[in-house]
């Protein structure tokens, strides 16, 4: 492994100082995307910034309702905290389908926002990918693109974002607070992801030398919630298609749902047209699978992934069943 | 030293006992090749090459080197000379790739070495590693896959081997006369063996001996194969390999790696340790390869069998030829009388394959055991009702009786502890709420093996024993069944038992493969035994001695005691009397006359319960239920762990595991989330359930092994309990969620 | 010619000539160390001063450093569990870890895990459950799949039925496939450790 420099902060204005990767440095938290690709010599960081010993640890409650999560609170701490297991119960799922044990107690929320995609030849450094290396091509797309997306993909780039727990945080709704160089902003969790377009490479808003400090939830949408995520093996492995849920109903019809999915997309992904085609409508099985339809009306398939389209579906309509079945106890 | 084959006295041994060896791996004492570090060591880190086939051209290697820590870079132009092992098992010096690393600047293979970096740590070797710049010319005619060969219908590709083929009865004339027909072709993807301890060599000389610390299971094989390839007297080669992190068949025949890092040590003067990276170890260590299989039966409308066609094609590699020969088991394994098969080869540009648990028979019981599943449907019959219409009271193949078989015993008792009459055999009838449930079964199978091996046995004066073969332990439970063996032949306690295995110094101990380790080592522990015993008569009938002059065939050993009329001495006081520490003798066994007399081979049953969630494609093993029939098992609790294990690994088969290949020959998933292993999560209830019939023609102590039989049967039940859910008949394995979307 | 490695430029400089060069090449010649610093790490309730490189990781630092070889690796990646240790209580993946960022936290392995859970003589109630149920088979996983199991035993968050059992322990992979015996061991430690529940 390539060596670097590293450097602990205590405070965040010590952080910011920092310019971000582009400039050959690196911030660590838990450490499970970067030291996995700086072991693959895919990640050449100069100078690795170690922010583990900042106060953004705490999970706080807002006077407005929402919820204000640091962005070293661990995966494991997010999962299992009780405002988010009775009000999120959707993130909290997502959380806890992800990785494995070991991983969540060491994986943050930031890190989490900021994990990198798991294309297989994104992460060899020795094959053309556009987003690792813009412009050497992509292996994917003519290669094997079993684990790839069908949603927001490009001629460029057609890589999933892996995250579980992003596409929890879409559909609950969600704020990033960024800490930078030029001092504070907030994001709409839903536009921080970029579709790759012409620039796989760049993967979300986030400016040189800012920091992720807080996600902050939106305020409880209450209703019944689900994460489903559906994948080869029944644990430890990302996601082939998954779909976050939550459903609220006005007796037997759909007042509002949110639905975001995971694995099928090039960015966590609000489905906002199946949303579209619920809301109003009663709550019925077959309504659920018009949802899933249109959701995926915009999907292209690539040689190995096809079978993606038919999943997503269906993983739209068992997570909206069970989110309805939720919402009715 | 004595010579036993085995036969000479039947002992009754079988005992659930907890490993001797569970102490040291519980509480990381357990030394593992990996674990070793030498003074003054250095570390190895390979460069391999990222194309298929070609040749290299050249390296630059001045970045490199010049990088932090860097003490040299090995390959083709500065390795040095060295002949190839005969590779002849007979000789025991087989390796895995017969190739010499850097031996010549072709490219075989995506993964094959090209240079060996060595510096003062590995993170050092590894950042350096990925400095080397190498120049290729490359060629795009390769092949990664087989199965792109095969074009459905016909004879498979590949080149037909003649020592494959074999033939009882007119299999052509009785398929046509058959009332019933089936021609039904089958795939299995490549399997990566995936151990746990990547494979990792240490290496040192002292002077001219060569100590080489290695994750192997065969330290004998690889002291005669590193022996033959420096050009030294074996007596100056040891391999150690107290314990290994599993090696399923990759870690059997010696593969480049060691080579390297003996030859690195060698030229630096200082140990040097390689340890492979998994996406290495993925590439250059061996893998199950493809088999692509073609099954023809003929039966009569009562279901029996008249004519059985097995035709296999599989994977071998211009590094090494290895044959799978998956067909080889099927004339055995049913009353049929007119059995043709074959098997043909396709070299592949990838590293040689190598055996990997029940190699060959476990891919061909997949397709004979689906297949006879299709005929059951043709002729809507049970498939267990099939299968025992045509059970074969002795070997079809050779006509031998066999020495010991069960199997209707597994069936009847398998099924009903599975509850098999509650199985409706439309497809998709059984259902529980979103699933649909399907019941399938195979019969499960592996021939018996043994080979001949040498044993220490030696009393010592503080009562304790000292047993010691050069075989090893790769988790099967050696080390605790010699112990309870030598507790068993003497009454001293198993605390009292120190059992030394895994190095090739001590006397010549079998491979730990094919299942036979436990047949082989037992019997020559035994004959060990005797020696020594007779060693200790000698003694006390030795002038001064206890019985002096006594007749030493008028004296028996009971429990730590010589005992001659009415008198005993204690051994310990025996030594004592003499000044001696430790009296000890080697002990011989090795297969007899029975090999001709009889045919030996295991069977079971195995029943699996599938649930299918068609709402979200989503596809699990409920349960497992297998009776296995294996003649005894000296230790039933790590029996049956094998067994279990051996389930598990049928699963992969079965439902995730395919090693892939992209049309660039790029390696898509060589690493261990990309390449889908069965985690806890996916484990079904399983309910394992070993017969306990002693097979005393095939070794004194009536065990013919366990450690493959598990994983056979496995995919098969679980495709035909896919089909009874769902009416899919999948013939390809692994059953992933394309294939059941797709089907 | 093809150069596959993007970074390829010519033809080497390997010929006969050249090697006699590299295989002399003595070690102080190989260029600079790289830069090290000084960390102190608990483990397993003992401080160890240790000199160590900035990107030196965890697991490396317990295996080559402390000798402490009881914690394997099985990928190097996140993807096995071999390597799980407890930092502070919990259960982590130590190949992931750098070195240098554990500095103050509580870091035990397989080697004092009977110790620090205060069973000073002997074992800990997972190492005796997995004794008995042969919860293993080669051996290599099974460090990982204590710490994990020690670990999310006294988890409160974790419930004690099967499924969550084994979903928790779903990230340490078990070649030998000792799955069964595994999940048995661990119930049976939870409900030794738990007072029977
Ligand atoms: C084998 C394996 C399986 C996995 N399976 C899953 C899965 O099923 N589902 C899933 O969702 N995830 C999975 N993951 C990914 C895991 O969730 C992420 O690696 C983890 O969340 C990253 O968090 P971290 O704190 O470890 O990040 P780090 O590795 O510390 O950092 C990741 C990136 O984020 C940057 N960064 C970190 N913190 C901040 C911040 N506060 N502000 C700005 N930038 C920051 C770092 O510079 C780095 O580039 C898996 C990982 C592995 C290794
Ligand atoms: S899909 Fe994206 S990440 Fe993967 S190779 Fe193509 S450009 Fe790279
Ligand atoms: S070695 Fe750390 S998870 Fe495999
Ligand atoms: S015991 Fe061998 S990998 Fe688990």
């Amino acid at each position: 492994m390539r060596t670097f420099e590293l450097e602990s902060v205590e405070a965040i204005d010590q952080a910011v100082r920092h310019r971000s990767v582009h400039d050959g440095q690196a911030f660590i938290a838990g450490g499970t995307t970067l030291l996995d690709l700086v072991k693959l010599d895919v990640m050449q960081p100069e100078k690795v910034v170690d922010v583990t010993r900042l106060p953004l640890k705490r999970i706080e409650l807002l006077d407005d309702g929402r919820l204000k999560v640091g962005a070293l609170v661990s995966n494991t701490e997010l999962a299992r905290h009780d405002i988010v297991m009775r009000d999120y119960p959707v993130l909290s799922e997502a959380l806890l389908s992800g990785a494995s044990t070991g991983l969540r107690n060491m994986a943050t929320t930031g890190g989490n926002v900021m994990q990198r995609t798991r294309c297989p030849y994104f992460r060899d450094p020795d094959m053309p990918c556009n987003k690792r290396e813009p412009g050497s091509g992509c292996s994917a797309i003519d290669g094997i693109n079993r684990n790839h997306a069908v949603l927001g993909t490009s001629d460029q780039c057609i890589a999933t974002h892996p995250s579980d727990m992003c596409v929890g945080m879409v559909a609950a709704g969600a704020t990033l607070v960024l800490e930078g160089p030029e001092g504070q902003r907030e994001v709409a969790f839903e536009d921080y992801h970029l579709l790759p377009g012409n620039t796989p490479e760049r993967e979300h808003d986030l400016k040189p030398g800012e920091l992720i400090t807080h996600v902050i939830l939106d305020a409880p949408r209450g209703g019944g919630q689900h994460y489903l995520k559906l994948r080869d093996r029944a644990s430890y492995e990302f996601a082939l298609a998954s779909c976050a849920a939550i459903v609220t109903l006005d007796g037997d019809s759909v007042s509002d749902v949110r639905l975001a999915l995971g694995g099928v997309a090039t960015r966590p992904w609000r489905a906002t047209a199946a949303e579209e085609v619920l809301k109003g409508q009663p709550a019925t099985q077959e309504n659920f699978e018009r949802a899933a339809e249109a959701a995926f009306t915009d999907a292209v398939a690539y040689s190995h992934n096809g079978y993606k389209i038919t999943l997503g579906k269906q993983a739209i309509a068992r997570a909206l069943r069970d989110a309805t079945a939720a919402a009715r106890v | 030293m004595t010579t036993d084959t085995g036969k000479t006295r039947e002992h009754n041994l079988s005992a659930e006992k907890p490993r001797i060896d569970g102490t040291l791996k519980l509480t990381g004492g357990a030394d593992y090749a990996a674990d070793r570090n030498l003074p003054n060591q250095t570390w190895g880190y390979p460069v391999t090459s990222t194309i298929t086939s070609g040749k290299l051209v050249s390296l630059e290697l001045d970045e490199a080197l010049a990088m932090p820590g860097v003490l040299d870079i090995f390959h083709h132009d500065n390795f040095d000379r060295l002949s190839r092992s005969p590779n002849s098992f007979a000789e025991e010096n087989l390796t895995s790739e017969p190739r010499l690393p850097f031996e010549d600047n072709e490219i075989h293979y995506q993964g094959q070495y090209i240079a060996l970096v060595v510096a003062d740590t590995l993170n050092h070797a590894r950042a350096a590693a990925r400095k080397v710049r190498a120049n290729y010319e490359r060629s795009d005619d390769f092949l990664t896959d087989i199965r792109t060969l095969d074009r459905g219908e016909g004879d498979l590709p590949g080149e037909e081997q003649s020592g494959d083929a074999s033939s009882l009865g007119d299999a052509d004339s009785a398929l046509e006369s058959a009332s019933v027909r089936l021609d039904q072709r089958y795939t299995i993807a490549q399997e990566n063996h995936s151990v746990m301890e990547m494979h990792a060599s240490v290496a040192q000389w002292e002077n001219d001996m060569l100590t080489i610390y290695e994750s192997s299971q065969g330290v004998v094989f690889q002291r005669n194969a590193l022996a033959k390839i420096f050009g030294i007297p074996p007596e100056k080669v040891t391999v150690i390999s107290h314990f290994i992190g599993s090696g399923f068949g990759s870690k059997l025949f010696m593969w480049p790696h060691a080579i390297m890092t003996a030859v690195a040590a060698r030229r630096l003067g200082r140990p040097v340790k390689t340890v492979l990276s998994r996406q290495q170890e993925y590439l250059a260590t061996g893998y199950r390869p493809t088999s692509l299989q073609r099954v023809r039966l003929g039966a009569d409308d009562s279901g029996r069998l008249l004519s059985i066609h097995h035709d296999g094609c599989n994977e071998s590699s211009p590094a090494g030829k290895h044959d799978d020969t998956v067909s080889g088991a099927t004339p055995k394994m049913y009353d049929c009388g007119n059995v043709a098969v074959t098997n043909r080869l396709v070299t592949v540009n990838k590293c040689p394959p190598c055996p990997m648990r029940a190699p060959g028979e476990s891919s061909g019981n997949f397709a004979l055991e689906t297949a006879l599943d299709e005929l059951a449907v043709q002729l809507d019959m049970d498939p267990l009702e099939l299968r025992k219409k045509n059970f074969a009271d002795k070997d079809p193949a050779s006509g031998l009786p066999w020495s010991s078989n069960h199997l209707r015993e597994c069936w009847d008792n398998a099924a009903s502890r599975f509850g098999w009459d509650k199985r409706n055999a439309t497809p998709g009838a059984m259902k529980d709420g979103d699933e649909i449930i399907g019941y399938g079964m195979a019969t499960q199978s592996w021939e018996a093996m043994r080979q001949h091996c040498s044993a220490r046995f030696g009393f010592r004066a503080d009562g304790s024993l000292l047993v010691a073969c050069g075989t090893q332990d790769i988790g099967t439970g050696t080390y605790t069944i010699v112990a309870q063996t030598a507790s068993k032949l003497t009454g001293i306690p198993i605390e009292m038992i120190d059992v030394r295995l895994g190095d090739s110094s001590l006397p010549s101990g079998p491979l730990s493969g094919g299942s036979f380790a436990t047949s082989t080592v037992l019997p020559a522990v035994s004959a060990a035994f005797d020696e020594a015993v007779s060693q200790l008569k000698t003694l006390a009938t030795a002038e001064g001695g206890a019985f002096e002059n006594a007749d030493t065939d008028a004296i028996e050993f009971q429990d730590g005691r010589l005992v001659h009329g009415g008198q005993s001495v204690d051994v310990t006081q025996l030594l004592k009397d003499n000044q001696l520490g430790l009296v000890d003798a080697v002990g011989s066994a090795q297969p007899g006359d029975e090999q001709s007399q009889y045919s030996f081979r295991s069977f079971g049953a195995v029943f699996v319960e599938i649930r299918w969630d068609p709402g979200i494609s989503r596809l699990r093993v409920a349960r497992v239920v297998s009776t296995i029939d294996i003649g005894r098992a000296i230790n039933p609790m790590t029996a049956r762990n094998q067994v279990e294990g051996g389930i598990v690994m049928g699963m992969g088969m079965g439902l995730f595991e395919q090693a892939e290949f992209d049309h660039s020959g790029y390696p898509y998933n060589n690493n261990l989330a990309d390449y889908i292993l069965p985690v806890n999560a996916d484990m079904p209830e399983v309910d394992v359930e070993l017969l306990d019939y002693p097979d005393y023609h095939h070794n004194a102590f009536g065990a013919r092994g366990v450690g493959e039989i598990g994983l056979t049967g496995v995919a098969a039940a679980i495709s035909n309990a896919v089909y009874n859910a769902t009416g899919k008949r999948i013939r390809d394995m692994p059953i992933s969620i394309e294939k059941m979307l797709a089907s | 010619m093809a150069s596959v490695n993007r970074h390829s430029t010519g033809v080497g400089f390997c010929t006969p000539g050249a090697q006699a060069e590299i295989a002399e090449r003595p070690r102080a010649a190989s260029g600079k160390t790289s830069d090290t610093r000084r960390i102190t790490l608990t483990v397993n309730g003992q401080q160890h001063a240790l000199q160590v490189a900035p990107n030196a990781v965890l697991l490396d630092v317990l295996r080559d450093e402390l000798n402490l070889f009881g914690t394997k690796k099985g990928c190097d990646h996140g993807q096995c569990g071999a390597c799980t240790v407890h930092v502070n209580g919990r259960s982590v993946n130590s190949c992931l870890m750098l070195a240098c960022m554990q500095e103050g936290a509580e870091i035990v392995t397989i080697e004092g895990l009977a110790e620090s859970a205060g069973f000073e003589q002997g074992h800990h109630p997972v190492q005796e459950a997995f004794l008995e149920h042969d919860a293993y088979q080669c051996g290599y996983c099974t460090a990982g799949q204590m710490m994990t199991a020690s670990a999310i035993i006294s988890d409160d968050s974790i419930d004690g039925d099967e499924a969550s059992l084994r979903e928790a322990m779903s990230g340490n992979i078990c070649r030998c496939g000792a799955y069964k015996n595994i999940l048995e061991a661990v119930q049976q430690a939870r409900g030794k450790m738990r007072g029977g529940q």
